[in-house]
């Protein structure tokens, strides 16, 4: 019989500390009743220092992630739904900032329990793959002469 | 809801969207049935439509699909999380 899907999927207004996190997460799935996974993946985005070759005036100096509230919340969960399920995963974590996000600070973190390291490692980058282009997430790049860009796109894998 | 009879619509823009137009969102009598795709031409949201995906009632939807009374329309731009 299937087993269901373990989610867990949070916005943080503040600051996160992804490794507390991943503790958190993997002592809650322990307290729920589900056995330690024998394969888990994870994975944690930070917002990148500035260019070296950058003028100091332009130079990145925080990132701003607007979202739609509700909706995003929603279409996390539908993905983290869909995505693990197509890869058997027993359990999937999504956490993601929202707000103004200074440079190195966590900006979002994914994790996946799994039977075996294939499918937890496909299914995180998957889950991943699949936030960055369909959650409703809007990244704006604030330099330190205080102007500021929206960002339409991703960056390369 | 599922009626023709009149009613309004909410309508949200976000991020860039919402910058370049000046508003950030607004309700919109629905005199007659109407899309997305035509509300944008009549609302004349800036840019090309193509880079705008459509979301109603908090789902991603087509731009073609018929607005009922009482939806929540949003424009969103292209997205950028993760």
């Amino acid at each position: 019989m299937e087993q269901p899907i373990s989610i867990q999927i949070r916005l943080h207004l503040e600051r996160f500390e992804p490794l507390v996190s991943l503790q958190q997460w993997e002592q809650q799935l322990l307290e729920a009743g589900l056995q330690r996974a024998a394969a888990c993946s994870s994975f944690i985005g930070r917002v990148r220092a500035g260019q070296a070759n950058a003028s100091s005036a332009s130079a990145v100096i925080a990132l701003e992630l607007e979202h739609y509230p509700g909706m995003t919340e929603a279409e996390l969960q539908r993905i983290a739904e869909s995505v693990g399920k197509r890869h058997g995963a027993l359990a999937c974590l999504i956490e993601h900032r929202v707000g103004r996000i200074a440079v190195n600070d966590a900006i979002v973190c994914v994790a996946v329990w799994a039977d075996r390291r294939g499918p937890a490692q496909r299914c995180c980058q998957e889950l991943l793959e699949e936030l960055k282009h369909n959650a409703p997430f809007w990244k704006r790049e604030w330099s330190a002469d205080g102007s500021s860009q929206w960002i339409e796109g991703n960056t390369p894998l | 809801m599922g009626s023709s009879a009149p009613g309004s619509i909410r309508i949200r823009l976000f991020a860039s969207l919402r910058e370049q137009a000046g508003w950030a969102e607004r309700q919109w009598l629905l005199e007659q049935p109407t899309t997305a795709e035509e509300l944008w031409r009549t609302l004349e949201l800036p840019g090309a439509m193509d880079a705008v995906r459509v979301a109603i009632n908090q789902r991603f939807a087509s731009a073609e699909t018929p607005l009922q009374n009482g939806d929540e329309l949003a424009f969103l731009p292209p997205i950028s999380g993760g």
